[in-house]
């Protein structure tokens, strides 16, 4: 489009939008590496305090032993701040210099190339160390820009108090998606207590279509295809449930958060989520973690498990990459992958870690339990976020799509037509 | 001299009494005790104004440098769907000034009698303004659950034979986020009108009393007209943060369901941060003001006679 101011004016808006921008940025040798003191590095996490400080202090201290030019400030941010905290000092010229983000986040922020490609910047034997299939989640155009951290694939908490009060089986808790709604609907109907809350919130259905074994992209990726019949029968089974009061009302509003919360409260039956969020149910509710059993996820058609993935990325803005880098490498290393795990259940991204008997061994509290059903789930887990362009855009519309299609304001195929026009005109 | 100074206005008695002599001396006085004010407008008001209205005609995502694209963020605002659900849901919301106010002001005529404990509610009625909007959605959340209190009074009273869904329903989602909105600020704006009342001198009630104009007369004809600077100064700010919420629509609903509760403010917050078009943030932003100076206008002009020029 022609640019509509006269050009002096045009010209004078550009030079106070850049200046505005320079100035937000320090000039490059403010505070170069090498320079009188020590580099100091910025390590930014998602809520590992209070649970895990004892743990993440001992990391930087054992890294600024074996560093003495490197000091890292460790600071943990709530996940819901993260996105803000970050641009913010991004565009303050103050960005972190190592950040733990998810998947979503990390491919949302490489779209706008704000993160260093860590296939370029990590040597190959390092890259090796890795699951590939788990690097390769964090990657855009064929580039990665996060090196994975810890995985946590989803199991099966169930209440077996109400599952013996509705007449089922605690030593048989249900292995399929099927099973698992015929579970549901029947503790609801025995007890009156939500036997499930799906994870159907927000673009989370784009997940259950890829769980059931239907795809969201053609194989070139370039066209959606979420409309099938297939597809719709699956949303269309999903709103039938909520339509007759299978799952609480607020499912599609709280999603995982209101889950755990309502599970520990003792007001639902099971739940499909993280291992890591017993310790929750742990310190809510000390009653309903002892009636706990933990199985594997329910499979769908697909049997494939999602595997959310956290990673350590360093923003292009970082002005200390190059250590940055190295220090994401020694908290995923395999010796300091396997010490985390040991502290909450949660999986290794690098191969060696993982083939740890550790993983392997039994116990009798629910996370133990956890630790070795969440290991066998591995092989048949991959993070099933997608990597396409224009992410917000095309998730307001799916997002959009699928509550008009729970709430009644389209019909299920009506909803998924529009959202794959909506998908198709952008992609 | 000094009376005609006076007559003509502070600024014109303030010349009138500076040519007396220190006149430099008093200005820059004034300056300098306007100086930290100034200081901190400059920086946290007046520069984000600039820079954001600039802004909006370049297109930024904080990574790269801005590009100028002139109006075009301008016009793609206007076969933008998602501003306009946002603008009409922020239009919407606006219903809760008046009815806020109308209250306020009934509340604050009833806290004013001398009752026996009445400073009691005074405070309790404050309590809300000074209490964290995240505690605030958070407790609300659980008053709106389907198995929450509300519901479970209404169930009891049999005014509903099935629980409502408060924050599920797409057309009742943003009118009780607005509830919320209304019980959070009714302390505040009472406040404000019962300072308002307390200006009002009593011989002017008393005077309508002994021509005998009943309660309603004297409510309508006497105090309402001069609580008018009042109710201006408090519909105006009530305007502005309705046309501003945010933190009760993140706390409570996230804009949902089905974008019922996604507004203006909502809305720029999520290009600038989910989708990292800043410059399009900044864009609805500028409409955003223009249509809140525009309330302000009318409701300037609206409300600008009264209080005691009125007699």
């Amino acid at each position: 489009m022609r640019p509509s101011l006269p050009r002096a004016a045009s010209a004078a808006a550009a030079a106070l939008v850049l200046a505005a921008a320079l100035l937000a940025v320090p000039p490059a040798g403010v505070a170069p590496a090498g320079a009188a003191g020590p580099t100091t590095i910025e390590f930014w996490t998602i809520s590992l305090e209070p649970f895990f400080t004892t743990f993440v202090n001992g990391l930087i201290d054992r890294y600024q032993r074996a560093h003495p030019d490197v000091r890292v400030r460790w600071i943990d941010v709530q996940p819901q701040a993260l996105d803000q905290k970050l641009l913010s000092s991004i565009a303050g010229g103050v960005a972190p210099d190592v950040v733990n983000l998810n998947t979503e986040t990390t491919l949302r922020l490489a779209e706008v190339h704000a993160l260093v490609d860590m296939d370029r910047a990590v040597p190959a034997p390092a890259r090796a160390r890795y699951f590939p299939n788990i690097w390769a989640s964090l990657r855009l155009d064929g580039h990665a820009y996060g090196v994975p951290w810890y995985v946590t694939p989803d199991v099966l908490a169930y209440n077996q108090a109400l599952f013996r009060k509705a007449g089922l089986d605690p030593a048989h808790p249900p292995v399929t998606t099927e099973a698992l709604i015929r579970a549901a609907v029947a503790v609801k109907q025995k007890t009156g207590i939500y036997g499930f809350m799906p994870n159907v919130d927000g673009i989370r259905f784009l997940k259950v279509f890829q769980e059931e074994g239907l795809p969201v992209l053609s194989p070139d990726r370039r066209r959606a295809v979420f409309d099938s019949a297939a597809h719709v029968a699956l949303l269309a089974r999903y709103i039938d449930l909520y339509k007759h009061d299978q799952f609480p009302d607020d499912t599609l509003r709280r999603g995982y958060l209101g889950a755990t919360e309502r599970y520990g409260d003792g007001q639902l039956a099971m739940l499909t989520t993280g291992p890591q969020f017993l310790l929750r149910v742990r310190s809510d509710n000390p009653d309903v973690y002892r009636d706990t059993a933990v199985a594997a996820a329910p499979l769908g058609r697909g049997q494939v498990y999602d595997l959310p993935t956290m990673d350590l990325a360093v923003p292009a803005a970082s002005r200390h990459q190059a250590e940055a880098v190295a220090f994401a490498l020694y908290v995923t290393d395999d010796e300091n992958q396997l010490a985390f795990c040991k502290q909450v259940v949660i999986f290794p991204s690098t191969r060696q870690a993982a083939a740890d008997s550790y993983f392997t061994r039994g116990g009798t509290s629910p996370e133990d339990r956890a630790r070795v059903v969440a290991a066998r789930e591995l092989d048949r887990a991959r993070d099933l976020t997608l990597a396409i362009p224009h992410s917000d855009d095309l998730y307001r519309d799916f997002r959009e799509a699928i509550e008009s299609a729970f709430y009644g304001r389209m019909a299920p195929g009506q909803a998924l037509e529009w959202a794959v026009r909506q998908w198709n005109a952008k992609l | 001299m000094e009376r005609q100074a006076l007559n003509r206005g502070p600024a014109a008695a303030s010349r009138t009494v500076a040519r007396g002599g220190g006149a430099a001396a008093r200005t820059t006085i004034a300056y300098l005790f306007l100086a930290p004010a100034l200081l901190l407008l400059a920086v946290f008001t007046f520069y984000p104004v600039v820079f954001g209205t600039v802004l909006s005609l370049f297109d930024y995502n904080v990574i790269s440098p801005p590009r100028y694209v002139g109006f075009s963020q301008f016009a793609a605002l206007w076969s933008d769907r998602y501003f306009w659900t946002a603008l009409r849901n922020s239009a919407v919301y606006l219903a809760v000034v008046p009815v806020l106010q109308l209250s306020a002001i009934v509340l604050a005529l009833w806290v004013r009698q001398p009752l026996r404990g009445i400073a009691w509610f005074r405070a309790a009625y404050y309590i809300p303004v000074v209490t964290s909007i995240v505690v605030v959605g958070l407790m609300w959340r659980w008053l709106y659950d389907e198995a929450g209190l509300l519901n479970y009074v209404l169930l009891r009273l049999g005014v509903v034979h099935a629980p409502i869904h408060w924050l599920s329903d797409p057309n009742l989602a943003l009118y009780a986020v607005m509830g919320v909105t209304w019980w959070k600020g009714i302390g505040y704006y009472m406040v404000i009108y019962l300072a308002g009342l307390e200006a009002i001198p009593s011989y002017y009630d008393e005077a309508a009393a002994l021509d005998g104009a009943g309660a309603w007369a004297r409510l309508f004809r006497v105090t309402i007209p001069l609580l008018r600077p009042s109710i201006l100064l408090a519909s105006t700010i009530s305007i502005l943060a309705a046309l501003r919420v945010f933190e009760e629509i993140y706390v409570m609903t996230g804009g949902g369901p089905i974008f019922s509760t996604y507004t203006m403010f909502y809305y720029m917050f999520d290009q600038a941060f989910n989708s990292l078009h800043l410059g399009y943030a900044a864009a609805i932003g500028v409409v955003l003001a223009a249509i809140t100076a525009l309330f302000s206008a009318v409701n300037f002009r609206l409300m600008r006679t009264g209080g005691l020029s009125y007699y």
